[in-house]
């Protein structure tokens, strides 16, 4: 036994004489707090927010998008593209490259450079199945022969979201991964047949192994790679010499103050907050409301840190399933609508970081978010109200019947499907099934594991869903969700019909703010009469920081910081 | 029987079992949630505008054939053809899923992540890395001290009942919470900041044998403290009774009429005998630790097996969680192998029977 103590307390003392700090003291460095990691560096392929938040560091697109404008800005682009239509159908997007653009070893980022990228995201034989989808509407690259960084990308559709897409991939380096320009005389069409030039070049990209070797593939961002830890962390170090320093009075867009970035990885929230009050991190994006809270109360932690909050673009809805027969009348999705007690949930679930919306459009958006509609409201005797004009009778047991179109009675008796495992779900559908109870409907619970409530959306195999509903401040497309083609796809409510089809077409074709804003206004009141979903509320993001950090810009898109535009050393000076 | 024998016979057995295991769960993994990722991920992209329908049906396809989706599930199935009304059996011979990944797993193929486009077995030996050194120092520390104090509370019955209450109270606790109430003790700034709250810290190397060690140890106690608090009140528990037990059998008495001390009596009598009811659970014990280490790998961030399943089981990357799985199974089957063998290298009077 004494053997053992004393074993174990040289293991102690070793351990605590052998180590003084835990992470890397590298001035004018950021740690950030990620909850998992990466998984995928390959900027064609990657998929995570956490990859795609590394991968707009080390690379940089024609277009970034900026919730500042509620548009895309140009990055390696030197102003937004010009668009000529052609026919009622294609289009031309014609960029020009900045001048001051250079890859790592001084090259000038060129045309061919975009359009070697092209074809590399086309390529047979290599997993970019999605970037094909996503961009598939590039047909062709047209450089300019006076210009190489002037081109015109042949696109299929008209609308304003398809120009900001057409510039939103990272751009690859040509002189890196295809040094002997073995691709340039093959066009972007050809790129997916069984070539020999393209099966060459696809087994030596996959032999490059750039998911796990994201260094391999030099980038025109102002970061690299300096260290990659799987599961562990990831570091990233500003070039000493990026273009983007030479862009006089530079945008913000180029701006990238930390001198290194480092994100650890730590999934547990109470290991993630221990961690940050004792230094180890910096900044807690995304932190848990009730952590949040607690911090903000501790006297000694509002000394050391700062408490950050982002109206963000992502929503809490409830969902009513129109295929099933008790929901089929708007009169009683309506009236259901008035058993959600949203500022209760907002304090309950979110400890007061959300609010409540009409709506689809986040009331931070003022110019499209239609503020004549009344805010979701609780009221059970209004929901008593609708449910009779309905056509429900409540019988002597309290419960509603009614007769449906088959002459059958039917009762209302429903059920309520989530995501199982996420208490702002079920804190809502316990609320949800405690008010409708007092008036005598009938709800089950139906907390569900994410496929198979995927499977269930998909097969409508549910009545009202509540889910996250992600969105932004430039694009306002509702195909998948309400149009009726997307209908047993992501359209849950199976809401659609032809004019409702039409307006969700126009909204997603108008260019003009002031027709966009009267035809999404027009949305707006359309889904509120109708409700085919609820929105409960718009979530916050909450970001804890270190004071030393001094200014930290946030953002309601993800991951809810700028981390390029924060500086530490301006804090500490 | 012979004792090679025997274990040739188990291996076997054991071989089969480990079979039986890996394709149970592969079948009603894909059974229940089949193409649950790839409609994950396309979901996500069809909230792309530029995505339509064709085209998302057709990257649905493309992903189908590059997971291998593509194909019917197993040998045979009962399903309706198209233009038929009513279901058949349809045999579809080798050209199947199970066949496909048991004919790689034979070749020593687990396959690649959904996730991360990596080998499983990459996965695994990273993983490896970093669970092996802190589930075996556990399972040893584990083992020491769990003899020791067995000996010691021997040696001083009046601390027996209290130290027995002590322990009872520890095996009490989940694993998350004695892993919690460590971290909240031993690595909060409020109370005492003596070891760091997670991962390895700066270490440079990729993994625990490259770094430097003393660092390494330092980030190790409070997970090690959590598994070997988790495992040893069990086994005193057990082995002190066992040794209860043994203190009135005859040859111990005889050993004290031959004049042998009080501690050899122990050590060399009592405590041999003692160990044989108690060997099931020595054997169990890595097995056990290596299901534990996913608490404490969460919750003290480190990239091992646990985090590797408890990941890979959430976001239903199937050939990760398979291979993790197979790796924690073939533990557990050979650990019920080594108290077979131990049974016999204790008492050698237990016959072995396959």
């Amino acid at each position: 036994m004494k053997r053992i103590l004393v074993g174990l307390f040289l293991l102690l003392w070793s351990g605590l004489v052998g180590c003084s700090t835990t992470v890397s003291s590298v001035p004018n460095t950021v740690h950030v707090r990620w909850a998992r990691d990466p998984e995928n560096l390959d900027p064609l392929i990657a998929k995570t927010s956490g990859a795609l938040e590394v991968l707009n560091l080390l690379h940089c697109s024609l277009l970034q998008a900026s919730e500042a404008k509620g548009d895309f800005i140009p990055w390696l682009a030197q102003e937004f593209p010009q668009v000529t239509l052609i026919s009622d159908s294609l289009m031309k997007v014609t960029y020009q490259l900045r001048p001051e653009a250079t890859w790592d070893n001084g090259k000038p980022i060129l045309a061919s450079d975009v359009a070697f990228t092209l074809k590399v995201m086309h390529c047979a034989g290599l997993p970019t199945e999605l970037a094909q989808a996503r961009f598939g509407f590039v047909r062709d690259i047209e450089p300019d022969p006076h210009d190489p960084r002037r081109f015109s990308l042949l696109c299929r559709g008209q609308s304003i979201d398809f120009v900001r897409s057409s510039g939103d991939f990272s751009i690859l380096p040509e002189y890196a991964l295809d040094p002997n320009a073995t691709l340039r005389a093959i066009p972007v069409a050809d790129m997916g047949k069984p070539l020999p030039q393209v099966q060459a070049f696809a087994r030596r990209y996959l032999a490059g192994e750039f998911s796990r070797h994201p260094e391999r593939v030099p980038g025109s961002g102002p970061y690299q790679l300096e260290n990659w830890q799987p599961g562990r962390q990831l570091t990233l170090t500003r070039k000493t010499a990026w273009w983007g320093d030479q862009v006089p009075s530079a945008p913000p867009q180029l701006w990238a103050y930390p001198r290194q970035i480092n994100y650890q990885i730590i999934p547990e929230a109470a290991t993630a907050v221990l961690a940050l009050r004792r230094g180890d991190i910096d900044l807690y994006p995304l932190i848990p409301a009730n952590e949040f809270a607690r911090l903000q109360q501790s006297p000694s932690d509002r000394e050391q840190l700062q408490f950050l909050t982002a109206d963000s673009y992502e929503c809490l809805t409830a969902n009513f399933n129109m295929r099933s027969s008790l929901l089929k009348d708007r009169l009683t999705r309506q009236a259901l609508t008035y058993l959600f007690n949203v500022p209760a949930l907002i304090k309950a679930s979110q400890l007061g970081h959300a609010y409540p919306s009409v709506g689809l459009i986040s009331p931070s958006v003022k110019q499209y978010y239609n503020d004549s509609l009344p805010l979701p409201a609780y009221s059970p005797d209004r929901a008593i109200a609708l449910l009779q004009q309905a056509g429900w009778k409540q019988q002597p047991d309290r419960s509603w019947t009614r007769t449906a179109a088959t002459g059958r009675p039917e009762q209302l008796r429903l059920s309520i499907s989530y995501r199982a495992g996420e208490p702002s779900f079920e804190t809502t559908a316990l609320q949800f099934q405690a008010a409708a109870a007092t008036i005598g409907i009938p709800i089950e619970l139906r907390p569900t594991e994410a496929s198979l409530l995927s499977r269930q959306v998909q097969q409508g195999n549910m009545q009202i869903l509540l889910r996250n509903m992600s969105g932004q401040p430039f694009a306002y497309d509702f195909t998948p969700i309400l149009h009726s083609q997307s209908t047993g796809i992501y359209n849950a409510s199976g809401f659609g019909s032809p004019s409702s089809d039409r307006l969700i077409e126009a909204i997603a074709q108008e260019d003009s703010p002031a027709k966009k804003a009267r035809l999404l206004r027009k949305f707006q009141q359309l889904i509120y009469e109708e409700r085919p979903l609820t929105v409960l509320y718009f979530l916050q993001y909450r970001i804890a920081a270190a004071r030393r950090l001094g200014k930290v810009p946030v953002s309601g898109l993800m991951p809810g910081y700028v981390v390029t535009s924060i500086r530490p050393d301006s804090a500490a000076n | 029987m012979q004792l090679s024998r025997y274990l040739l016979l188990r291996l076997g057995k054991t071989t089969v079992a480990a079979w039986a295991i890996i394709s149970c769960i592969f079948l009603l993994s894909r059974l229940t949630s089949g193409d649950a990722l790839i409609r994950s991920v396309l979901d996500e992209a069809f909230t792309q505008p530029t995505i339509t329908a064709t085209e998302r049906a057709q990257t649905e396809a493309l992903l189908r054939h590059r997971f291998g989706l593509d194909m019917p599930l197993f040998y045979v199935s009962f399903s309706t053809p198209a233009g038929a009304t009513s279901p058949t059996w349809m045999w579809h011979g080798t050209t199947n899923q199970y066949h496909r990944w048991l004919n790689s797993l034979l070749h020593g193929n687990l396959g690649h992540s959904y996730r991360e486009d990596t080998a499983v077995t990459e996965l695994l030996r990273r993983a490896m890395q970093y669970t092996l050194p802190l589930t075996m120092l556990a399972a040893l520390l584990g083992v020491a001290l769990t003899f020791e104090l067995c000996i010691w509370l021997e040696y001083h019955p009046a601390w027996r009942s209290a130290m027995l209450s002590i322990l009872y109270a520890v095996q009490a606790m989940p694993l998350f919470v004695i892993a919690l109430v460590l971290l909240l003790l031993l690595a909060n700034p409020d109370v005492l900041a003596w070891f760091p709250a997670y991962g390895l810290g700066s270490l440079g190397a990729m993994s625990p044998w490259e770094g430097g060690l003393g660092q390494y140890l330092y980030h190790m106690v409070l997970p090690l403290i959590s598994l070997i608090l988790v495992s040893v009140p069990g086994l005193v528990i057990q082995l002190s009774a066992s040794m209860q037990l043994e203190l009135h059998a005859g040859y111990v008495a005889t050993a004290r009429a031959k004049g042998a001390t009080p501690r050899a009596v122990v050590r060399h009598h009592i405590f041999r005998n003692a160990l044989l009811p108690v060997l099931p659970l020595l054997a169990e014990l890595l097995p056990n630790l290596v299901a534990g280490s996913v608490v404490v790998e969460m919750i003290f961030a480190l990239p091992g097996m646990g985090r590797l399943l408890a990941e890979a089981a959430s976001t239903q990357d199937y050939p990760v969680l398979l291979g993790a799985v197979l790796l924690v199974s073939l533990a557990r089957l050979f650990s019920q192998l080594l108290a077979d063998v131990l049974y016999q290298w204790v008492d050698p009077r237990i016959r072995l029977s396959a």
